[in-house]
């Protein structure tokens, strides 16, 4: 059985990629299982799902503590604490992350492959989107080595049509996805299933009645969401162009993070480690003052 | 069985109590009442809305400090109760039924918050069909959420339960909410002679709630957290199920000391002529009282009859409760309830907790009657009591649905009234 991992954030198309990889396997007479995982829906916040690929009957089910394949869809997510998009990989594994250009593989990991291509970029040109579903698809399907060319378009299509697409921009995404297909070529996967993934069972055990108090399920500890900044979460980044900015205040108002202020030109100020890029200011700014450009962070 | 002969020597120790007639739901108000209650959360359903009217008539007359507030549904009102106890407010509150259903999710809220209030069911059938009359479906489907459950047999159980619920849920070993159940009719509409203790008395009994980490304006604190990843979520789950466990010793530990201030000695269960027993019924609630009466004819005749009455229902009191039943011959369990397509509830219950037990009864017989309140008369009482002794011959995993041939006849008019066949159709 072959495991693959895709991380990406809300609004990529995360969960997409794994069914149309799920449904090229199944296209291709593989017995296939695909499934996401996300805490509350967010844009932006990290996403992950799964695609199991087999020839024998699947007896796993949910999270894929040791993938042989891991797709990242945002290189930003490979220094994200909560996401670790390289936890388990299994030794002689593969990485693709979707990036601007290539880097050597991170401290710890030289015993994987990393591919890199620059999907989102692709994506604006052909799809005038960043969303990757289909081209993350193709990358991981390329990679696996199992699935054909005409099986993963012909998932691609279905699976759009599926989401309801224009026929036009799933004719698109049928391009970029061939795109990638051909663009990458197939690396030598050598893994092995690896028995244990977690630690040995240890059941709770009940306190004695004597115990004296109830463990309560709160949080004490002030100000700790501050902790999660949220501002790694941007594929793009607001500016402010100080030139047409009135100070009128209606992009502080429309902020779901309240990450802008004015400063004392009363131009409006972004806050870059809260900012999780949701483009909201963009719209709302009635002097069209915001731009945007693409987040590029290179994983250091 | 109240454990009066112990408590006679202590007569003199025990204060002189007023005795009033009161109804079920008055005793209620009562108990809160004398609990120095601060706020209490409401919504009217019959048959619990006397227990508020009459809150709310002494708090007009200024002899009650309490704050009562009607909120638009008992949703709200579950979330009000919930919230308002973290802030360290001692709450009371009271539904029935479809108001409980319709409040439901919020009961898991509570008791994974920590909230340790006191909530009153008045038991009713729930609908369809609509009845207004008692059984245990809607408080028994509360059961997995968390609130500790006490089911009172007389008016007066329904006060000194109460009582004893804040007590156990507030204690720091135990923090969870609490359901006191009584019958609706049966008790909540039925006057009987009450022993009030004194304001004196409950306040010895009963110390100050000293929150943990109450909501306070200045400390923000989250209660009830979102926990992705199932195994914080199993931890606290296991926490609660520790602290209701628990709960069966807190209980006994408030039960002594109420009894040394009242004389009633409240237990989680309790036998009835068990003394060389060998045919025992175990049910719970108002209905118990008809059928103590139907144990103590049989004895006249000479049969071994006993019965056991459940009284906390959670946690669920499996020791005690297979201590009462080793070594019987036969025991029937009384369901006031149904679990559609399975059968009695404490049944099952009952079958579990005797599953360990070597020796176990023979014979467990399940028993559905009072359902919507159907009365159980004495000659279904005895019917239970000969198929014990006469089990030959019945699947014991069908249970028995009490019924008589007046009501099968007075089911057949009602199906003529309504046009379905019958007399008129
Ligand atoms: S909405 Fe536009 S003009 Fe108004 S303060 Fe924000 S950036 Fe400036
Ligand atoms: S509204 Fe603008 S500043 Fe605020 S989070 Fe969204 S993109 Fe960032």
């Amino acid at each position: 059985m072959l495991k693959i991992r895709f991380h990406g954030r809300g609004g990529q198309g995360v969960k997409t990629s794994s069914r149309i990889l799920g449904r090229a396997a199944f296209l291709d007479g593989f017995i296939a299982q695909d499934s996401p995982i996300y805490g509350a829906e967010r844009r932006g916040a990290p996403v992950v799902s799964f695609t199991r690929i087999s020839s024998t009957p699947i007896t796993e089910r949910g999270f894929i503590f040791d993938p042989d394949i891991v797709i990242v869809m945002d290189e930003t997510l490979l220094n994200d604490w909560l996401a670790r998009p390289l936890e388990g990989i299994k030794k002689g594994g593969a990485v693709f992350v979707n990036a601007l250009s290539e880097f050597p593989p991170p401290e710890g990991h030289d015993d994987k492959l990393f591919i890199t291509y620059d999907l989102t970029g692709r994506a604006l040109e052909i799809l005038g989107k960043p969303i990757i579903s289909s081209p993350a698809a193709a990358a991981a399907a390329k990679i696996t080595g199992l699935i054909t060319k005409s099986s993963i378009l012909e998932a691609t299509a279905e699976e759009l049509a599926e989401l309801d697409l224009k026929d036009e921009l799933v004719e698109k995404n049928i391009q970029l996805a061939a795109e990638v297909y051909d663009a990458i070529s197939t690396p030598v996967i050598n893994t092995q299933e690896s028995g244990s993934i977690t630690s040995e069972v240890s059941p709770l055990d009940y306190e004695p009645v004597s115990y004296e108090e109830v463990i309560h399920l709160d949080i004490v500890n002030l100000g700790n969401s501050a902790l999660r900044r949220t501002g790694n979460w941007r594929i793009f980044k607001p500016i402010v162009d100080p030139q047409k900015c009135t100070g009128c205040l209606v992009c502080v108002v429309y902020c779901p993070d309240s990450c802008i202020t004015l400063d004392e030109n009363n131009k409006a100020v972004i806050d870059y480690d809260n900012c999780k890029g949701c483009m909201i200011c963009l719209r709302e700014c009635p002097l069209r003052a915001i731009y945007s450009v693409r987040e590029v962070r290179v994983y250091a | 069985m109240r454990d009066i002969k112990v408590m006679a020597g202590n007569v003199a120790a025990v204060e002189m109590m007023r005795v009033e007639m009161l109804t079920g739901n008055v005793a209620a108000a009562w108990a809160a009442r004398l609990a120095d209650v601060d706020y209490i959360p409401a919504y009217p359903i019959t048959p619990q809305t006397e227990i508020i009217e009459t809150l709310a008539k002494w708090i007009g007359e200024g002899v009650m400090k309490a704050k009562l507030v009607q909120l638009e549904s008992e949703h709200s009102m579950l979330t009000a109760a919930g919230t308002a106890s973290l802030t360290g407010a001692r709450v009371f509150t009271a539904t029935s039924s479809q108001g409980l259903f319709y409040g439901f999710e919020m009961l898991y809220n509570i008791s994974g918050w920590r909230a340790p209030l006191v909530l009153v069911n008045v038991s009713r059938g729930v609908a369809a069909p609509v009845t207004l009359e008692p059984d245990h479906n809607d408080v028994l489907a509360a059961r997995d959420s968390g609130f500790l459950q006490f089911h009172a047999e007389t008016c007066q159980d329904v006060l000194d339960l109460i009582l004893l619920a804040y007590r156990v849920s507030e204690d720091r070993r135990v923090r969870l909410p609490s359901i006191v159940n009584m019958d609706g009719f049966y008790l909540s509409f039925t006057r009987e002679p009450v022993n009030l203790p004194s304001q004196e008395t409950v306040k010895d009994f009963l110390p100050p709630y000293t929150p943990t980490l109450p909501f306070r304006a200045s400390r923000p604190v989250v209660k009830g957290a979102s926990v992705l990843g199932g195994h914080i979520y199993t931890y606290f789950k296991h926490n609660i199920h520790e602290s209701m466990r628990r709960a069966v010793e807190v209980f006994d530990e408030a039960a002594r000391r109420y009894a040394e201030l009242t004389g009633r000695l409240h237990k989680p269960v309790e036998g009835f002529c068990l003394e060389d027993a060998e045919y025992v019924l175990v049910m719970s609630n108002s209905f118990t009282t008809m059928g103590k009466r139907a144990v103590l004819k049989l004895r006249e005749r000479g049969v071994p009859a006993g019965l056991v009455k459940i009284v906390m229902y959670r946690p669920f009191p499996s020791t005690q409760l297979v201590e009462l039943l080793k070594n019987r011959r036969a025991v029937a369990v009384l369901d006031q309830n149904i679990s559609l397509g399975m059968g009695g509830i404490i049944y099952q219950e009952v079958a579990g907790a005797l599953y360990h037990q070597r020796n176990r009864p023979e014979i467990l017989m399940s028993v559905i009657g009072g359902l919507g309140g159907k009365y159980i008369s004495p000659e279904e009482f005895e019917y239970i009591f000969n198929a014990l002794q006469h089990p030959e011959g019945r699947e014991p995993n069908t249970p028995l649905f009490l019924f008589r041939k007046d009501e099968l006849e007075s089911v057949k008019k009602a199906l003529g009234l309504a046009g379905l066949g019958g007399e008129m159709g």
